[in-house]
């Protein structure tokens, strides 16, 4: 019987069949090898495909991310984790989203107990009866008209909050703003034109809850780009490294197959 | 003897002051509306996610509230 070099124990009485070190065990029924009668009905061992073989690309999320970065599973999370849905019109079509950061929640505390308050008011108003010297349909209208604007004043917060988007991507970093739903910021740098990361965690929240400022020097036009109040800058400034690193060993075995 | 300014005439004057103010007020308020709606859509454009739907529909609520809010107004 012959055996492979491959195999752990080989008899010394087998004859023994070459086979190539990077090899995969398969089970086929053909192969383009002709094999001897005696080899034909054990397992066939399969050499991997040449590198200029076309095979097709299977983008496959990385585990080590998920390492550094855990799991996310609330999307109304601050923190998200290869977000499966979100997407920007500015993105590659290869380009995968590694992690999209929103500010931490805690900053919608303020508007969000400022509308609590906003609500009660006209109750307050009533009980204080400062709205009699109007006609009864008007005081109507007036509290109509508070409600409008009680809700108009929370969901621009919302809304302020749920666009202010921070992307990073297996290409870039991306930060999207929106300044009091009129004005849109838009500003990105490659990870290969990143050159320092550093983080600030600031008060008695920040540290408490784990939230600050992630800032990014860059070598582009735009000096640098501020992640503001995100959760976690330290996990962030871990995955930029490690991402800025990959891009790094790219580059240098694109400069030295060259 | 001081005159009592919202009695007859004083009063239905004021009253449509009054009216015209609050129209102008909820047609201000409905133009502004239609900017959220306008601003909601664009922002949902620029960044897709799960819930944009949602936050369009709710801009839109906004929007018809305000329209009401003009209507409601006039009828008074």
């Amino acid at each position: 019987m012959n055996r492979s070099k491959d195999l752990d124990t080989i008899a010394p009485d087998d004859n023994i069949v070459d086979s190539k070190p990077e090899s995969v065990l398969v089970t086929e029924e053909k192969s383009e090898i002709e094999l001897t009668p005696e080899i034909k009905d054990e397992p066939i061992l399969k050499s991997e495909p040449k590198s200029n073989e076309k095979t097709p690309k299977k983008v496959v999320f990385p585990q080590k991310i998920y390492d550094i970065l855990g799991h996310t599973k609330s999307p109304f999370s601050s923190f998200l984790v290869h977000p499966k849905v979100l997407t920007f019109p500015e993105r590659d079509t290869e380009e995968e989203i590694y992690l999209a950061l929103r500010p931490h929640w805690f900053n919608n505390f303020k508007w969000i107990a400022f509308t609590i308050l906003m609500i009660f008011v006209p109750t307050l108003f009533r009980y204080l009866s400062f709205l009699n010297f109007l006609p009864l349909n008007y005081r109507f209208e007036v509290t109509l008209f508070w409600y409008l604007l009680t809700f108009l004043y929370s969901f621009e917060k919302f809304l302020s909050w749920y666009f202010n988007v921070f992307i990073i991507t297996n290409q870039r970093v991306v930060d999207i703003d929106f300044h009091n739903m009129l004005n849109k910021h838009f500003a990105e740098a490659d990870l290969d034109v990143i050159q320092d990361v550093s983080s600030s965690v600031k008060g008695i929240f920040g540290t408490f809850l784990n939230f600050g400022d992630v800032l990014i020097q860059t070598a582009s036009e735009i000096n640098q780009i501020n992640f503001e109040k995100v959760p976690c800058p330290e996990k962030v400034i871990k995955l930029i490294r490690e991402l800025r690193e990959e891009e790094e060993q790219k580059q240098d075995e694109k400069g030295g197959k060259k | 003897m001081s005159p009592n300014f919202l009695t007859g005439d004083w009063l239905t004057y004021f009253l449509l002051i009054q009216k015209i103010f609050f129209i102008l007020c909820s047609l201000f308020y409905f133009i502004f509306a239609a900017i959220v709606v306008r601003q909601t859509i664009s922002m949902s454009k620029n960044i897709t996610d799960k819930f944009n739907s949602i936050i369009i529909i709710f801009s839109y609520i906004h929007l018809i509230l305000a329209g009401f809010l003009i209507l409601s107004t006039i009828a008074l």
